[in-house]
């Protein structure tokens, strides 16, 4: 069916309007929200880890399992176009890990992470990570009911990317730079990205961190610790 | 990728929101995407004549794309600022801001039936 074709039959006859006003993700949308209260019910803090392909979000999964895993109870969902490598990487540190195939889609739908959340008992874990699928732009669009979103910037792409990437650092409440081991040998400034990302968005938190070093890892437990603590006196509160 | 799953979610909310018949005569849908939608559209039409290649359904149905600019309104001054280069900052007391008033929009605004 060609453009042409459709627009000489739109011509004839006369036309009834509706005004809608349908979001499009308005599915989306709705299921985020059953996740949303499925986690206040629990007390369980939702974390949505995004970021290119390659910027460090399961090296970042693991450290944070091996340092956490005496003081909460922690698991994560990973998401990926193909294979079961992240969730056997990160099962390694001793956590429940699960992998969600998705089968060449570019990024998580809240459908697909209710359809797993079964497989977690919800009651018992403190703090849940969602690795997205290594994207920039598709995963920005998509509310999976988390309490936080989370980007992770590797000092390896470049320090341009907020303004190239706007709706994701828009959306995000923290940035990690990660891979900040290699600053010394890359032509890559901590400045520029703070200052571009806090352009896009003035409340973005910023810590710079490194799984190699071990920089900054403290500051971003701490970080979680304190949200973990918050999300169940609220859910107590409720 | 993207631009089929949205056409998808497009049709897929059509029929939830407007009964058989009346699809049946479905004329236009008039969608508007902001420039932070990620949405481009172009690549948006291109993917609504590969759904038609598959689909039978509709077959008059003409997509209308309208992209929205990018606008944000202090909470300070109430001034609307256009946003440009992504600067989220009042053009005129100068605050930063996240209130975005249009162009993350991903909405189906119109639909469109003949008689």
């Amino acid at each position: 069916m060609s453009t042409i074709e459709k627009s000489t039959k739109a011509a004839r006859g006369t036309a009834q309007c509706e005004n809608t006003n349908i979001n499009l993700l308005k599915a989306n949308d709705y299921v985020a929200d059953i996740i949303k209260n499925e986690m206040a019910k629990n007390g369980t803090l939702l974390i949505n880890i995004t970021s290119s392909a390659g910027s460090g979000k399961t090296t970042l999964m693991q450290k944070t399992a091996e340092r956490l895993k005496d003081k909460l109870k922690m698991a994560v969902m990973v998401g990926d176009l193909e294979t079961e490598r992240d969730a056997a990487r990160i099962r390694e540190t001793g956590i429940q890990a699960l992998q969600i195939v998705t089968g060449g889609i570019c990024h998580l739908e809240a459908q697909m992470v209710h359809q797993v959340l079964d497989q977690f008992d919800l009651p018992s874990i403190d703090l849940l990570f969602i690795e997205n699928v290594g994207n920039l732009v598709c995963p920005s669009s998509f509310d999976l009911g988390e309490d936080y979103r989370v980007t992770l910037m590797a000092t390896t792409e470049g320090d341009d990317k907020p303004k190239k990437y706007p709706k994701m650092f828009l959306t995000s409440d923290m940035m990690l730079v990660s891979k900040s081991d290699l600053l010394p040998h890359l032509p890559f400034s901590v400045e520029a990205v703070v200052k571009d990302a806090k352009e896009v968005n003035h409340e973005i938190d910023v810590i710079q961190v490194s799984a190699l070093t071990e920089e900054g890892i403290d500051q971003w437990c701490d970080w979680l610790l304190a949200k973990v603590k918050e999300k169940q006196t609220v859910s107590v509160n409720a | 990728m993207h631009e089929t799953s949205i056409v998808n979610s497009i049709m897929r909310t059509l029929v939830n929101e407007f009964d058989a018949e009346k699809l049946s005569r479905l004329k236009g849908i008039y969608v508007k995407v902001g420039i932070l939608s990620n949405i481009e559209p172009r690549l948006l039409h291109n993917a609504y004549s590969a759904f038609h290649l598959t689909n039978p359904g509709y077959p008059d149905a003409e997509l209308h794309i309208e992209s929205t600019e990018l606008k944000i309104q202090c909470e300070a001054c109430n001034h609307i600022t256009d946003v440009k280069n992504y600067r989220f900052i009042c053009d005129v007391c100068q605050k930063p801001s996240k209130n975005v008033i249009q162009g993350e929009e991903m909405l189906i605004h119109k639909v469109e039936f003949n008689d």
